[in-house]
């Protein structure tokens, strides 16, 4: 049986648990990177990520009604992370709209849910159902640390293409600018309430297991990204450094 | 191993070299007691003076620039915005609060005494 690990042994084996499947890595997020996305292929991806990623609030409401009165900071932090992707700026929804409009969407397109893929749908109901139905810690080490402690390691790289590549503005990008700072924090203050109540064996078993499917999901999504919409355009996904020098560029 | 400096709270953190890390989530995660709000770029709760090390910040971006303004020619960063890649040492006045919430500025748009965290 698992022992208990200390909080620097279980940090540790968090990290190591999405690392080998970091959505940055996927070949929408590669194709994204190396300046290969048509504006129609952002339109599509912002589509479904706001069917993912729109429910933010609800997911995190869900999961501050299962989170105990003694644990007050995670409450606190919760609440202050929702009223962070609602209510203190630009609804941040409203800046993956604004983003959306400036490749050729419009609102109208994106807010329908039927032209989200089904990946994209199965998405938000495994996290309607991790913050719905898990322990509290459990949910923040998979919405937390599994998936928004990544979003500054996969807009790091992407932000500075939008600009200098592919000629987006600073305010048509926003929805990029402010995620890679702000979810450095929420990642941040998730693993510090993950590493404080995931205080038996059995959680921090469960907080890994989570963790890890997290991670798989937001992979395989992010490749089915590619798959739906970039792939009949682009074929299959080569690496630069493995590409004939005829298709270089 | 390159060494963020928090010199107002006599404490350092380290990284790896070749990292590229937020300074504000590096005090978090190290319980040292900088002081911030948002961490969105919004109240300047974190402005930092950058005493030493300034050559190996990121260029600030526009809501930085936004928020900071003429603070950014003096040598301010807010440190939710900032990242490093090498050493750097920081300062702040313990006390300071938002710059909207200044004696003698405006409070439009303050989100004080709601997010008390940090
Ligand atoms: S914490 Fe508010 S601007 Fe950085």
């Amino acid at each position: 049986m698992a022992e208990l690990m200390s909080r620097s042994e279980f940090r540790v084996a968090l990290e190591a648990a999405f690392s080998g499947t970091m959505a940055k890595d996927a070949s929408f997020s590669r194709a994204w990177a190396t300046g290969k996305l048509h504006k129609q292929h952002f339109v599509h991806w912002a589509t479904n990520h706001y069917h993912y990623i729109g429910p933010f609030g609800d997911y995190l409401g869900l999961m501050y009604a299962n989170t105990p009165d003694h644990a007050r900071d995670a409450k606190d932090f919760l609440l202050q992370n929702m009223y962070e992707e609602e209510l203190s700026d630009d609804r941040h929804t409203d800046l993956l709209i604004r983003f959306a409009e400036a490749c050729g969407g419009t609102r109208e397109y994106v807010q329908n849910r039927d032209n989200a893929m089904p990946f994209a749908k199965g998405m938000q109901g495994w996290m309607y159902y991790v913050s719905g139905r898990e322990n509290f810690v459990v949910s923040s080490a998979a919405l937390i640390v599994g998936l928004e402690s990544q979003v500054p390691s996969i807009y790091r790289t992407q932000y500075p293409t939008l600009i200098n590549k592919y000629g987006f503005s600073e305010w048509e990008a926003e929805f990029f600018d402010l995620h890679i700072t702000s979810d450095e924090i929420h990642g941040e203050r998730g693993y510090q309430i993950v590493l404080k109540y995931a205080d038996t064996p059995e959680l921090q078993q469960r907080c890994l297991h989570f963790v890890r499917e997290a991670a798989d999901m937001r992979f395989a999504y992010t490749k089915a990204l590619y798959e739906n919409y970039v792939m009949p355009d682009l074929g299959p996904w080569v690496e630069e450094d493995e590409r004939e020098p005829a298709l270089v560029g | 191993m390159p060494r963020i400096y928090f010199k107002t709270a006599d404490a350092h953190v380290d990284f790896a070299e070749g990292e590229e890390v937020n300074v504000l989530r590096m005090a978090i995660r190290e319980d040292i007691d900088v002081p911030w709000q948002c961490a969105s770029g919004n109240c300047g709760t974190d402005r930092l003076v950058v005493e030493e090390g300034a050559e190996n910040l990121d260029p600030p971006r526009r809501r930085e620039r936004a928020r900071l303004g003429e603070l950014v020619d003096k040598g301010y960063r807010l440190a939710c915005q900032t990242y490093t890649r090498g050493d750097v040492t920081f300062s702040w006045d313990p006390d300071q609060v938002g710059l909207d919430d200044e004696p003698g500025t405006s409070s439009g748009g303050s989100r004080a005494g709601w997010a008390g965290s940090g």
